[in-house]
């Protein structure tokens, strides 16, 4: 059995946090949190190459979505990322030039995005 | 040189260790906190940790220009550009290719510049007043505000577009009324480096007791208000005035009130007030004169110049006596030129004591 995917979600809201780690989880993914940019960076550095993916909003305090992209996709430029925003926010766009692989906008239907999940992480084992 | 972070509580520790993970990324920065918290300080930081270290850190402050002059000074003009431009002159731009350029007071960039910064951001091209041609240019924008720029948002007078794209990692400071476990690490750092730049400075450190006072007090000036409270100390060498000099706390206002409804009813004895007032005036006006001539002798002006005077002069005399009479080192503790104060030692006859 493959082992299971490895998820990085950040989010400074600890509800949307919450209901994404259940769902994902109970899906067998493992699944790792963080509150905002900063947190999720040290996440980062300190277990480079462990997650498949990473699942961020935009607008958060000290290091933003838009900045953590952009230094993810620097620095770990295999790891996918799936950017989440606002419906109609700037972010949005400044996430797609910082190449995320996917920009989407919330209300987040939660089968759907899993459905990206594993199309983008499928993709990377192929 | 640069200043560094002093500061042991938990919120400028979590900042010293974000500069840390973040000074190599040179992506744009946005410092939010009130005036005089050290915004500047953590922009040089980030500065000095970056790969950009070895070249120049250009500062602007969007407030302190009218707007045509700080677009000028932004993207800089060709030879003809407008009346007076006799020669072409670089912008901060240009100036700042490859290293920092900061931002200080962004929120009061006017909004017809602000769109002009916008683009300038997004494609790394910009051309200087009066040219055509597009200079290519690899800055690192550091921000800085004291403004709420989501309010300013609101009220249509910040874009939000350029405020996201400043926005990319957003440092905040917090006031020193907020983090007062730093206020003795202040003290110290400023102490020592006052201490050194003006050696023979008599001011002691704060005692146990004043320090407690120091600590508990709310600085609505920030570390720049502590930091002139200890100069103002290396000089006079007297906390107990300089406490007392210090504006009051608006939000120990039931407190405060209070003393004033007692002032207050001490000003029910008109004698009393009017004494202290009629004391202090006397000392710039003859009194002893008509009522006619009295307010033909008032005149603001003449006060203000009759008293300014006196306070310079006893201020001039008391440095100078510290010093040892050393005019050149009066001269730099005052702020003046040594010019400036031997002709106002002359003016108001000041003259070392015979020995």
């Amino acid at each position: 059995m493959a082992p299971p995917k490895r998820l990085l979600i950040v989010d400074d809201n600890e509800d949307i946090l919450s209901t994404f780690y259940e769902f994902f989880n109970s899906l067998g993914y493992e699944v790792k949190t963080a509150v905002d940019g900063f947190a999720a960076l040290k996440v980062l550095r300190d277990k480079p190459d462990y997650f498949d993916c990473l699942i961020t909003d935009l607008v958060m305090p000290n290091i933003s979505g838009v900045g953590l992209i952009a230094i993810v996709k620097k620095e770990y430029p295999d790891l996918k990322i799936i950017a989440m925003t606002g419906y109609g926010d700037q972010p949005g766009a400044l996430a797609s030039e910082a190449e995320a692989d996917l920009v989407l906008f919330k209300p987040i239907d939660l089968f759907k995005i899993e459905a990206k999940v594993s199309e983008l992480i499928g993709q990377n084992d192929e | 040189m640069s200043t560094p972070l002093i500061g042991v509580s938990n919120s400028i520790l979590k900042i010293k260790e974000l500069i840390n993970h973040v000074a190599n990324t040179c992506l744009n920065v946005l410092i939010t906190g009130e005036t005089g918290v050290g915004k500047e300080v953590v922009a040089h930081n980030l500065y000095a940790e970056s790969p950009r270290a070895q070249n120049s850190f250009v500062k602007i402050n969007c407030a302190a220009l009218p707007e045509t002059l700080l677009e000028s000074e932004l993207y800089g003009y060709e030879k003809g550009a407008f009346t007076g431009a006799h020669k072409k002159r670089h912008g901060k731009f240009l100036t700042a290719d490859q290293g920092v350029l900061f931002l200080d007071e962004i929120g009061d960039m006017p909004l017809t510049l602000q769109s002009k910064m916008l683009h300038v951001l997004q494609s790394g091209e910009f051309s200087p007043l009066g040219s055509d041609q597009d200079f290519k240019t690899d800055v690192w924008v550091i921000a800085a505000t004291n403004q709420n720029l989501e309010e300013r948002i609101q009220n249509k007078s910040f874009r939000e577009d350029l405020y996201y794209r400043l926005n990319i990692i957003k440092i905040d400071i917090p006031p020193l009324r907020k983090r007062k476990e730093d206020i003795p690490a202040l003290i110290e750092y400023y102490f020592r480096l006052y201490r050194s730049e003006y050696p023979t400075g008599h001011g002691i450190k704060p005692d146990a007791d004043t320090l407690a006072k120091l600590t508990a007090y709310h600085w609505p000036g920030n570390v720049r208000q502590l930091q002139n409270c200890i100069k103002k100390q290396m000089v006079l060498n007297d906390w107990g005035k300089i406490l007392e000099e210090l504006p009051e706390d608006p939000e120990a206002a039931p407190r405060v009130s209070r003393e004033n409804d007692t002032q207050n009813s001490d000003a029910l004895f008109p004698n009393e007030a009017n004494s202290e007032r009629m004391k202090i005036i006397s000392e710039f006006v003859d009194l002893s004169t008509s009522s006619e001539k009295l307010f033909e002798d008032i005149s603001l002006k003449k006060i203000k110049k009759l008293a300014s005077d006196k306070v310079e002069k006893e201020v001039i005399t008391f440095v100078l006596d510290k010093v040892g009479w050393n005019r050149s080192r009066a001269a730099k503790i005052l702020k003046v030129s040594y010019k400036t104060l031997l002709y106002k030692m002359s003016e108001f006859d000041v003259h070392p004591p015979m020995k």
